[in-house]
């Protein structure tokens, strides 16, 4: 496998359970020992046992109790305290919580939003009793349909969904006294250096929230530093430069376009327009690489312009840019949901891993005490960890290229000798065979044309089309013998005119076959509808043959038949078993 | 609901400076974790206490600070709690799980994504407006469109201001087929937005040429252009040129879209199809190598490429090409035709009838493929096979003189003269063009003693060389030439007026002979099979030189297989014109094939 030549697999644990993504890992030296953690938020079941983990090498190092589904963590240096040990904030409902030295430290609540102040002044009065439940449920019910269902607050929200005036009732009981507030969610998060650009420099946090805001803020004190606003819900945040000198976030949103956000803007300014929803965002030195939800890997530069576009064979799960610095490279690993990896130098793929499960989440960067680690976080909540070979190499050449087909020879069927013995034979006696075959079409289409006319002179075929009695009809035989059911199915193929006096008659070899009802009176044929007449046929012959039965269908007292059908009987069981 | 039980039960409250300095085991994490979160909860209850500018950063400030300090001084916050009679109930914010909804949706894991959204809608009462929309979009990816359509419909219910929500209501319409619905609500939609979408304009533009509203559409998808530049619209705004028979426009659009998309393979295609379909085969080549460079398997362009290259009698080139994209497409008739005629130009003529018939497998009524097959038979002086191949392509496309002339070649060699003079008579009525219909038939009449006839066959093919050398510019095959030069020579009367046109021609003619010395050398043992020989020579005993110009019949077919290069590069535009449309053309042509096996 190619994966084994560059990638040592350091650690996997398939038993893990884990359910994270890219965002929810982190790696960092947590305790200033030179040693790098990974520090996961785990989702849990996703309802509950949210954890913080911390991995030291192998091991899981401790848990913290999370209390709702964490967005993201990332670690940051929030002070310039001695030793330089970076704090870690899990970002998780409408909060920051900020964990030193994997304690929790401080909570940093989201700014609320404004509250509508016709909604306001409805809770207001509600609670002063100026209005009464039904009141307020109208009230609230119309501005929904003025602002929509997430202009409103929470508190008016589910009031709303209370299905019947005792719950309401209730429900304005226990809020009334309180103050109404609109808060949001976090949706991303990221660090943005401050002043210096090293690594234990002092971060901003960068927040997207579900309001369609991005809020930084101050490391020290916790306020707000600047707010900016997008037209979409932010997803992804990549976020590069100095707070106080010049920085860039570009953001990409739930819409499906890409905005930039810069020092100095208060809205985000559309930077590249997907037709697909992004699935990973990663910026690397002036290139944007943004992986899609219709399987392409596109890259643009810092203006928007389309550097180039692949396919990729498969759906995108996650994307990490793995920044190699011995080898100052950038590559950027794709999750496929095909349980591979791959990994690209800009759009010539490099490498693939083969996992055995689909990987959720990846991180990239210094665990332990090794520099180029990849951490793989499994669908099934396996751990995996690979070592990049101090060894290995990523150059373009040594992928399989597209002269792989060339190689490759065509399938071009084969001759025989006798192939070669009858283009011999048939140059020597072209005009021969020519004749031949021709005088042998001729006497194949006229015995054709003769069993045609024959067959229409004796109206032995089973469908008429003759202007005054069109019919056409289908019998099958049912049974296994030796009595059989013969079933004719008769119907008027005419567009209005009903075909009387219609009689039905089987005729067979009375040695080999008795028919329980040789002649059916068949009933008025009104165009379109299928009569059915069913007889019983009994094979009273001792020699197991079989024969044919003929149907007949007459009208009135002609001579001739309308339609034949010529039924061949099976062999009966009984004779077949004996 | 679970996440109230927990803080109530992690009621005593200490303050979490306590905690940090009694820190012992890890053991202790998971209480202390709690309880920090109990004591941030004041935190947060106080810091609702000012909504007057929630949104104000400055007025958050000082509060954020006192939060932090309450957060270090213990018995202030504990005195609080205990105060106040009850908490104040949490409530869970509706949009706190979207964030999860749509990053499982944008994986694609849409098992996960709709149990977590039957969660959401349970706990919500179906009142989560992005819940019911991304439930919406996997209904449709699952191709339940109706039910998709019902559930945005829902959402705009929830939120009747977002333009989304109609956006994506009429896309489901648009799936649905119902087009000048879709139509409105996209209007609808455009009504509501303050700044122009892209998408919005793109979707309109398709919406009005299904509704064949072509002025409409093209207007749309301009005003599309002018907000973004996208792939699709350039596409569909060529496909309106298209239908509307402007070339040019559609090639101008490509031209356009390349810019914008140097590196697409796909719309580098498109362009050279198009040129070639005009007959610009230099541009068309360029764009379909600059297609090769970026994506080398892409069979569209591998195909039209290829039939370039035969064209120009670059046959191991083109072959090398055809194998390459034979890995991807082992079943496509066109590819296997011109492989086929590649054999053939390099006078393989086994390996091309293997071909030939694995395509005709394939394709059981293309005429071009039996056309080619009773070519190669012809060739191969099976006459009798050729003659069955002819008269299939015959059936199949009646009005190509073609077809009759070489059907009528077939004819002449098994002898049937009566019905190769029709043939010969249909092939100059439906071909109205191609001088060397009338030059084969000369030769034939002048063949069984109808000097006359061939006499008019003779002046008819000076009449169409003429003209042909005036619409092309080119000159024919030197073959054709000499042998009609043979011929009116033999023919005597008119003989001198045809020398001094083609006089020089003539001359150039015979220098090229001499550079291209394969050509007479292949010609004799190709038409002297021996026993045929002896006929030929009797029956043309009376006619000096007749021996001679008989086999020009076989000198033609070269020329020929010029003019079916031509129609191969033809072949394979337009099926690979279908091939754009939609792939199902193959399908349904192997159930034909099954349906005749059977």
């Amino acid at each position: 496998m190619a994966d084994n030549e560059r990638w040592l697999t350091a650690h996997h644990d398939p038993l893990a359970a884990l359910y994270t993504f890219s965002s929810c890992m982190a790696l960092a030296d947590l305790h200033g020992d030179g040693e790098a953690k990974l520090i996961i938020a785990d989702l849990g079941t996703g309802a509950y046992n949210m954890k913080l983990k911390v991995y030291k090498g192998t091991n899981l190092m401790s848990e913290n109790t999370l209390i709702d589904l964490p967005t993201g963590v990332i670690t940051f240096h929030m002070d310039t305290t001695e030793p330089r040990v970076p704090a870690v904030a899990v970002a998780s409902g409408s909060y920051i919580y900020i964990y030193k030295n994997l304690r929790p430290y401080f909570k940093f609540t989201l700014p609320t939003l404004e509250v509508n102040p016709a909604e306001f002044d409805a809770w207001g009065q509600a609670r002063d009793e100026l209005l009464d439940v039904s009141m307020l449920y109208e009230i609230l019910d119309s501005l929904r349909q003025e602002v929509g269902e997430c202009g409103l607050t929470t508190r008016s929200q589910r009031f709303l969904m209370c299905p019947d005036h005792a719950s309401q009732t209730a429900f304005l009981e226990q809020h009334k006294g309180f103050i109404l507030k609109r808060q949001t969610v976090v949706t991303c998060v990221s660090t943005l250096k401050k002043s210096h650009a090293e690594d234990d420099a002092i971060s901003c946090l960068v927040l997207g929230t579900e309001s369609a805001n991005i809020f930084i803020l101050d490391p020290e004190a916790f306020t707000i530093l600047n707010s900016m606003s997008l037209p979409s819900v932010p997803v992804f945040l990549s976020v590069t430069g100095l707070y106080d000198v010049e920085y860039r976030i570009i953001v990409a949103c739930r819409n499906g376009q890409i905005y930039t956000l810069k020092r100095g803007t208060k809205i985000g300014r559309p930077t590249a327009e997907l037709t697909s929803q992004p699935v990973g965002l990663i910026r690397r030195d002036k290139t944007i690489i943004v992986a899609t939800m219709d399987h392409h890997l596109h890259s643009f530069n810092n203006k928007g312009k389309r550097l180039w576009c692949i396919r990729l064979p498969g759906a995108v799960l996650c994307l990490e840019c793995l920044e190699v610095r011995t080898l100052s490279l950038t590559l950027v690993a794709l999750a496929l949901a095909d349980n591979r990896v791959l990994i690209y130098r800009d759009k010539h793929l490099v490498d693939t891993i083969h996992t055995e499960d689909r990987v959720a989440a990846m991180r990239f960067g210094r665990f332990g005490r090794e520099d180029n680690t990849l951490v793989l976080v499994l669908k099934g909540g396996g751990l995996v960890v690979k070592i990049l070979k101090r060894t290995a190499r990523f150059d373009i050449q040594d992928t399989d290229g597209p002269a792989q087909g060339l190689v490759v020879k065509l399938n071009i069927p084969k001759k025989t000798k006798l192939f070669v013995d009858q283009t011999m034979r048939e140059r020597e006696n072209c005009v021969l065979m020519h004749r031949v075959f021709q005088h042998d079409l001729y006497r194949l289409r006229l015995s054709t044309a003769r069993s045609y006319v024959q067959a229409l002179e004796t109206s032995s075929n089973p469908i008429s089309l003759s202007q005054t009695e069109p019919l056409k009809l289908s019998a099958q035989v049912l049974g296994l013998g030796p009595t059989f059911k013969l079933r004719v199915e008769l119907q008027n193929t005419s567009p209005s005119s009903p075909s009387l006096h219609l009689a039905v008659i089987f005729h067979c070899d009375d040695r080999v076959y008795s028919v329980n009802k040789s002649y059916i009176q068949i009933p008025i044929l009104v165009p379109g509808i299928i009569h059915v007449a069913e007889t019983l046929v009994t094979c009273v012959s001792e020699l197991g043959i079989s024969d044919t039965v003929r149907v007949f269908v007459v009208k009135g007292k002609a001579s001739r038949p309308l339609l034949t059908a010529l039924i061949n009987m099976p062999v009966a069981e009984v004779f077949m078993a004996a | 609901m679970y996440k109230l039980g927990e803080q109530q039960q992690a009621g005593t409250i200490q303050p979490i400076l306590c905690v940090m300095n009694c820190s012992k085991k890890t053991d202790t994490v998971e209480i202390r974790s709690n309880n920090s979160v109990a004591s941030f909860k004041e935190d947060t209850a106080t810091m609702a206490e000012a909504p007057s500018s929630p949104m104000n950063p400055v007025a958050e400030t000082p509060e954020s600070h006192v939060n932090g300090m309450t957060a270090t001084v213990p018995p202030g916050s504990a005195i609080k709690t205990k105060s106040r009679p009850r908490k104040a109930p949490e409530l869970q914010t509706v949009e706190r799980r979207n964030w999860l909804i749509h990053l499982h949706y944008v994986r694609k894991e849409f098992d996960v994504c709709k149990q977590l959204i039957r969660e959401q809608l349970e706990e919500t009462r179906g009142m989560c407006e992005y819940a019911n929309y991304v439930q919406g979009l996997i209904l449709r990816q699952e191709g339940k469109i109706q039910e998709s359509f019902e559930l945005f419909q829902l959402c705009n219910i929830l939120n009747p201001s977002s333009v989304e929500n109609i956006k994506q209501m009429a896309r489901a319409l648009f799936l649905l087929g119902k087009h000048r619905l879709a139509v409105e609500a996209y209007l609808q939609a455009e009504m509501k937005l303050d700044k122009p979408d892209w998408e919005l304009h793109h979707n309109l533009g398709v919406c009005y040429m299904h509704l064949k509203d072509h002025e409409g559409a093209r207007e749309q998808l301009l005003y599309a252009l002018e907000q973004n530049k996208h792939q699709q619209t350039f596409a569909s705004l060529a496909k309106i040129y298209l239908l509307e028979n402007d070339i040019p426009s559609a090639i101008n659009t490509y031209r356009a879209a390349i810019e914008y998309f140097p590196e697409n393979a796909e719309l580098h295609t498109t362009l050279g199809l198009l040129y070639m379909q005009i007959g610009k085969y230099q541009p068309a080549f360029e764009h379909l190598g600059t297609t090769l460079t970026f994506d080398p398997t892409n069979t569209r362009a591998i195909l039209a490429a290829g039939s370039m290259m035969q064209s120009h009698q670059d046959f191991d080139v083109a072959l090398t090409k055809y194998r390459v994209a034979a890995q991807s497409i082992p079943e496509s008739p066109p590819l296997w035709n011109n492989i086929a005629m590649c054999f053939f130009g390099k006078k393989k003529y086994v390996a091309a009838i293997s071909c030939l018939k694995r395509a005709n497998y394939l394709a059981p009524f293309d005429w071009k493929i039996l056309y080619n097959l009773g070519l190669v038979h012809l060739t191969m002086q099976q006459y009798t096979s050729a003659f069955h191949f002819l008269s299939a392509a015959v059936n199949l496309r009646p009005t190509k003189g073609h077809i009759f002339m070489l059907l009528a070649i077939a004819l002449t060699y098994l002898d049937d003269e009566e019905n190769a003079r029709q043939a010969y008579e249909q092939a100059v009525t439906l071909e109205a063009r191609d001088p060397s219909v009338c030059l084969n038939y000369a030769i034939f009449l002048k063949n069984h003693d109808d000097k006359e006839g061939a006499l008019r066959m003779i002046n008819e093919f000076e009449v169409r060389m003429v003209k042909f050398r005036q619409s092309t510019g080119a000159d024919l095959d030197t073959e054709v030439i000499e042998n009609g030069a043979k011929l009116a020579m033999l023919l005597g009367v008119d003989g001198s007026a045809f020398h001094k046109k083609s006089s020089h021609t003539r001359l150039r003619a015979d220098d090229e002979a001499n550079q291209e010395p394969a050509k007479p050398v292949n010609e004799p043992p190709s038409n002297s099979p021996p026993p045929n020989e002896d006929e030929e020579i009797s029956a043309n005993n009376n006619l000096p030189g007749a021996g001679i110009i008989l086999p020009l019949d076989h000198s033609i077919d070269p020329a020929e297989t010029e003019n079916l290069d031509k129609m191969e590069s033809e072949l394979a535009v337009t099926t690979h014109m279908h091939f754009k449309d939609e792939e199902p053309v193959m399908p349904s042509g192997d159930s034909l094939e099954k349906d005749l096996n059977n």
